[in-house]
């Protein structure tokens, strides 16, 4: 077999193992080779320039890993994007719903720090409401309370809503670290 | 036993393409010089087979461009690669850190000779 017969050899088997490719990436690679190997052949140095490629299917999965390479960075498919998006959300998910739960029991803590002062301030507007009649009950702060209502606490109002407003203050603090660890967490899959 | 063959393929990986930015950063070369170039360091370990597809490679992400030229005694013409703005700067990085991470491992292999 001729050099040149040996090279159309090699380059068929090569454009075979590529045809995973664009035609003009393909193309693209099979024409440099063919320069190399020709190049060589007028070196005499053929054999040896074919041995050092390797397999064509070997010397095609060099270029393939290498692209692979390149496009996991830039173009990833819908799969590998919908992943990193997916997991993006979940985190903003955990995000919101974190910031929604700790959110709430700030408020309480805050409410019943407020309630606490109000008790010291104005005692008769703020406590532990029970109107017996219509069954409800209010802890906090109300402008008049009704005829049939009765206060339950009286100055310990002022002990039970301090202690209410830190129990709230760190359950918030707790849920709101809770959720940053379920993030942190979430934070392998990053965006492509 | 350490698998010494292994390991060098992984020494190998990152330097490859520092090598190869650097060769074509002092002149345009083809697939085939920057091969002719590493005959005489066997140790840098980049083949046939592993050349084309890193300057594949380096084409697509824009820090070599190639150019097909003729030589002027005729013949097939080569495909010539030039480092781009980008390469450039990718290389210049790559050999700054290159050099601090030569000097800690000397440093670090010289305390335990």
């Amino acid at each position: 077999m001729s050099d040149a017969d040996r090279i159309e050899t090699y380059l068929k088997s090569l454009a075979r193992a590529l045809r995973g490719l664009a035609e003009s990436d393909r193309d693209d690679i099979l024409n440099e080779i063919r320069a190399h190997l020709e190049h060589r052949a007028g070196e005499k140095r053929l054999d040896e320039a074919i041995k050092a490629l390797g397999a064509p299917e070997s010397c095609a999965r060099g270029f393939l890993d290498e692209l692979k390479l390149q496009t996991a960075f830039t173009d990833a498919g819908p799969a590998k994007t919908f992943g990193a998006l997916l997991a993006l959300a979940s985190r903003r998910l955990t995000a919101a719903a974190g910031l929604f739960v700790s959110g709430i029991f700030f408020l309480f803590a805050f409410g019943f720090a407020a309630t606490g002062v109000i008790e010291m301030v104005t005692p008769d507007k703020a406590g532990f409401f029970v109107d017996q009649v219509e069954g409800v009950y209010v802890f906090g702060a109300v402008d008049a309370p009704g005829p049939n209502t009765r206060e339950l606490l009286g100055r310990w109002m002022i002990p039970v809503a301090a202690a209410l407003a830190v129990l709230s203050f760190v359950a918030g603090q707790s849920l709101g670290r809770f959720f940053v660890g379920l993030m942190v967490k979430r934070a392998g899959p990053r965006a492509v | 036993m350490v698998d010494l063959e292994s390991w060098k393929s992984q020494l190998r990986k990152g330097a490859s393409e520092l090598v190869i930015l650097s060769l074509i950063g002092e002149q345009a070369a083809s697939g085939t010089q920057l091969l002719d170039a590493l005959a005489a360091a066997p140790e840098i370990g980049l083949s046939d087979g592993a050349m084309y597809p890193l300057l594949n490679r380096l084409e697509r992400e824009g820090r070599i461009a190639g150019r097909w030229e003729t030589p002027k005694s005729g013949g097939r013409g080569l495909k010539k690669y030039r480092l781009t703005a980008d390469g450039q700067a990718a290389l210049k990085k790559m050999q700054a850190s290159w050099r601090l991470f030569r000097d800690d491992l000397d440093a670090a292999l010289g305390e335990r000779r």
